[in-house]
């Protein structure tokens, strides 16, 4: 279980996270939403250690995780994906992949064997498989669709065995029915491969239809936390975020 | 080595007024070299590798029209205005083919021209080392200054640089022109979103900074002999210069050209061979320490 | 459809095969004229290569990497002149010392991002120049190792014969290359190449980008250095242009003419420029003319390199395949 209690975090003044304590119990599934700026990738980054918070603890399965390095935290079992595919551009989805396997397997200074150690392809198979990439493993990253290279982002992610895993907006920058593909994909990831699973989303539309629980941050801090039904009916939440329109579509 | 030289001038008044006054001038011609080499980086965020060449050609065009005219300054005019019209043919036709590749073509471009000039110069002027020869209003009797000598011409010089630093640092913080450039050096896409063309701007940086280099060229030429190489270590210098004082920062090309020329002036009675080893290490102590330069903003 | 991939047996046949050639090359085709090009370009392609190692393959742009070439030159100058060993040893002190050269001058100049750490390449190439003319007592100054390099036979084979020096050279040339090959083509290689693409994401793989780097800056500085030694050997002697920041600008040219994105770009582009270099300077007293005029040709019009051009001919022919199934 992924414990985050009274989080802070500041820039020049400005507070991005304000006391935020959320839960995220294992193989649970939970959309954090809010609007822009509310803090939600600075949320990530605080538990994910690519910032330390000025107060609070990160704390998975009994394990602090503030202050961490990004080594200790990929360890730890803390995976993530990001709202911009981070690939490698010129090698092919095959080889990423076997690069990310072969460093998690620390063989990534190997200069005696040539590329790739067989040993690696079996679970480089698994994890394209995982994504749906199997068709795709000749294709140069950089010339796949930009649906393909978000989930080649998360197939990276999932190469460390992840027990947590941090998907930043999965859907951004696709089209409604690619949308639903992606997020459909994601589900059935969680289901089978028993993740424990955090995405930040901002159509509505897709939270409400997939996420058991969701938290709202609104201005770095906790706004709310629930089931859809909860959340959507939740005044706070609508004066925040979803506007009136939403407001009689859920009554 | 030779530290007793070192520190017999440093104690002696008259070493010390000549050496401090050449390191002056050297480095007040550096500046105004240097502050062309930082300013091009500042706004295009190109390393003009060509500037020592700039450089170069200023002091072979001060030669010929201070022989057609025989006026120094006409001679150092022509030097800035020549070599600026040469930067702009430079920028327009070739270095801006290349803003957006991969800095290893723009070095190639840069170490191309450094190739063609060198020789074009050999086969323009000749490949024998050149003099200009004083001009007739600086054959005086040296002043007398703390101690020490000072020629004439070298306090002509540490006025004129001043001046034109002085009128540098005016034009870029004073009129539209330097508003529009330091603009750009920080956010190029608002400039040009503002309705301003860009080009134009890159134009005149590169144009300005060509100018610059070739006054100093045109009116370091009388104290200094003429050849196609004498291009190459006023780029290291001013080079070594800009990293020193912060890539983009005039104030720190001024800092840095001033501790350099000091540097070579002293220091080529101390370490004579070892004059520019002293030069790359302080770069090397700058780069390890606070790789931004001096007064180079963070990042 | 998972991509044939180039083994370790395959490399060695046409290791062997080019080592077997260039060895008869002599005998079909004899003229000094050849064999003193194939010897330089055996040096060069070895000193290029180590820097695409560095340029191409891990994305840091080094713009001194002259100081490994003359380095070399000037450690296995030395050793034989003032140490009396023999050619082994001599080229183990080398490889040692570059190696040391390289750990130190890279464990400062990493740290340094992008264009910081070219330049700090660059001043660390000088300072080694700026030492080498300022230390005569040591290495002759401006005029370079004098005396010659002295050459006593050794396992039968002795370089002071021009066919030996040929032979060894080539040899050389030959086996570093294939272990950079092997080098490049390991899951080392591939480290180096994830860094290039995406430095970030290989640290959340868990890689010690550093480290990496590191020795990728040892490996190249090896290489650049047995380069060096190579060309030490064939002009019996050291020189300052082998320090300086020329040979850096003349080694990144090779890399840029031969082609960044290939093992044998740099090689061939060391061959090209060589050519070129001899046929402009027997044709025309104006080296620079023609050669900056070439270099502009290229870098403005050309912008890739041969074998790029060649690389990018095959991959397109082997997409479409893939797309019309196979």
């Amino acid at each position: 279980m992924l414990e985050v209690k009274g989080l802070f975090k500041s820039f020049g003044g400005v507070a991005a996270i304000s006391d935020v304590s959320i839960d995220f119990p294992t193989g649970s599934l939970t959309a954090i939403i809010g609007p822009n700026g509310a803090g939600k990738s600075t949320f990530f980054n605080l538990i994910s250690g690519g910032l330390v918070p000025d107060a609070g603890s990160v704390t998975f399965n009994g394990t602090s995780l503030v202050g961490r390095s990004r080594a200790q935290i990929i360890d730890a079992g803390i995976g993530r994906a990001f709202q911009v595919a981070r690939i490698f551009p010129t090698l092919t989805v095959e080889e990423s992949l076997l690069g990310a396997v072969t460093a998690h397997r620390q063989r990534a200074q190997n200069i005696t064997h040539r590329f790739p150690l067989p040993e690696m392809r079996d679970r480089m198979l698994e994890v394209a498989d995982m994504l749906g990439l199997t068709e795709k493993l000749a294709v140069t990253s950089a010339n796949l669709s930009h649906g393909d290279q978000k989930l080649l982002d998360i197939a990276l992610a999932l190469v460390l065995d992840p027990k947590v895993l941090l998907l930043d907006e999965p859907t951004a920058g696709m089209g409604p029915d690619e949308r639903w593909r992606m997020i459909e994909r994601v589900h059935e990831l969680w289901e089978r491969e028993k993740l424990t699973l955090i995405f930040i989303e901002h159509d509505m539309d897709i939270v409400f239809k997939i996420a058991p629980k969701i938290s709202v941050l609104c201005y770095g801090r906790l706004l709310a936390e629930g089931t859809p039904d909860e959340i959507r009916t939740n005044p706070a939440v609508i004066e925040a975020y979803l506007g009136t329109s939403h407001e009689e579509a859920a009554v | 080595m030779n530290l007793d030289a070192l520190t017999d001038c440093l104690t002696s008044a008259s070493c010390l007024v000549t050496q401090t006054t050449s390191g002056l001038i050297i480095g007040m011609l550096l500046f105004l070299v240097a502050a062309g080499l930082t300013l091009i980086f500042g706004v295009l965020k190109v390393v003009n590798f060509t500037h020592g060449s700039f450089y170069m050609l200023g002091a072979y065009f001060a030669l010929t029209v201070n022989g057609l005219t025989d006026s120094y300054f006409l001679a150092v005019l022509a030097a800035a205005a020549g070599v600026g019209l040469f930067a702009l043919v430079f920028e327009r036709f070739f270095m801006s083919k290349v803003y957006g590749s991969n800095v290893l073509m723009q070095l190639l471009v840069c170490y191309a021209f450094i190739l063609i000039l060198d020789d074009a110069v050999k086969i323009i002027w000749g490949p024998e080392f050149k003099s200009m020869g004083m001009a007739t209003v600086f054959q005086r009797p040296p002043i007398f200054f703390a101690g020490g000598i000072v020629p004439v011409f070298y306090l002509f010089l540490i006025i004129v640089t001043l001046i034109i630093s002085v009128a540098l640092g005016l034009i870029i913080t004073r009129t539209r022109f330097g508003t529009v450039v330091r603009a750009a050096a920080v956010n190029p896409s608002m400039v040009s979103a503002l309705g301003i063309n860009t080009g134009l701007v890159y134009s005149g940086v590169f144009v300005l900074g060509g100018m610059l280099a070739g006054l100093a060229g045109g009116l370091a030429a009388p104290v200094r002999s003429l050849t196609a190489g004498m291009g190459f270590s006023v780029l290291i210098e001013s080079f070594i210069v800009t990293v020193i004082g912060g890539m983009g920062s005039i104030p720190g090309a001024l800092l840095g050209s001033v501790l350099i020329g000091l540097v070579r002036s002293f220091g080529s009675i101390g370490f004579p061979l070892f004059v520019e080893g002293l030069m790359f290490m302080l770069m090397a102590i700058i780069l390890i320490l606070k790789p931004s330069g001096l007064l180079g903003k963070e990042g | 459809m998972l991509s044939a991939r180039p083994n370790l047996a395959r490399d060695v046949a046409i290791a062997a095969a080019v080592l077997v050639i260039l060895l008869l090359l002599p005998y079909v085709w004899p003229s000094k004229m050849i064999n003193d090009l194939v010897i330089r370009v055996s040096a060069f392609a070895l000193f290029a290569t180590s820097l695409n190692l560095l340029v191409g393959y891990t994305g840091m742009v080094s713009f001194g990497h002259g100081m490994f070439f003359g380095f070399g030159a000037y450690a296995f100058g030395l050793s034989m002149q003032r140490l009396g060993v023999s050619i082994p040893v001599a080229f183990l002190i080398t490889i040692v010392s570059s190696a040391l050269l390289g750990l130190v001058v890279g464990a400062i100049s990493i740290r340094l991002k992008d264009i910081y750490f070219s330049f700090i390449t660059l001043a660390f190439q000088m300072l080694l120049y700026s030492t080498v003319i300022a230390w005569v007592p040591l290495t002759g100054g401006d005029q370079g190792l004098m005396g010659g390099i002295p050459r006593p036979p050794f396992l039968g084979i002795d370089l002071s014969i021009e066919s030996h020096r040929y032979a060894f050279a080539v040899t050389v040339m030959v086996v570093g290359l294939l272990i950079l090959r092997q080098i490049v083509e390991s899951p080392f290689g591939y480290t180096l190449r994830m860094i290039r693409d995406n430095t970030e994401r290989a640290t959340f793989l868990g890689i010690n980008v550093f480290r990496a780097k590191l020795t990728a800056f040892m490996i190249a500085g090896v290489f650049g250095a047995i380069g060096g030694m190579v060309m030490a050997l064939f002009v019996s002697g050291a020189y300052p242009e082998f320090v300086n920041w020329t040979m850096s600008g003349e080694g990144i040219f090779m890399i840029m003419l031969g082609g960044f994105s290939t093992f044998i770009g740099p090689a061939a582009g060391a061959l090209i420029l060589s050519v070129l270099n001899d046929v402009i300077t027997r044709g025309t007293e104006h080296h620079g003319l023609f050669l900056g005029a070439v270099i502009l040709l290229f870098a403005l019009g050309l912008r890739k390199g041969v074998t790029d051009f060649v690389a990018d001919w095959f991959r397109v022919r082997r997409e479409a395949a893939s797309r019309t199934g196979s």
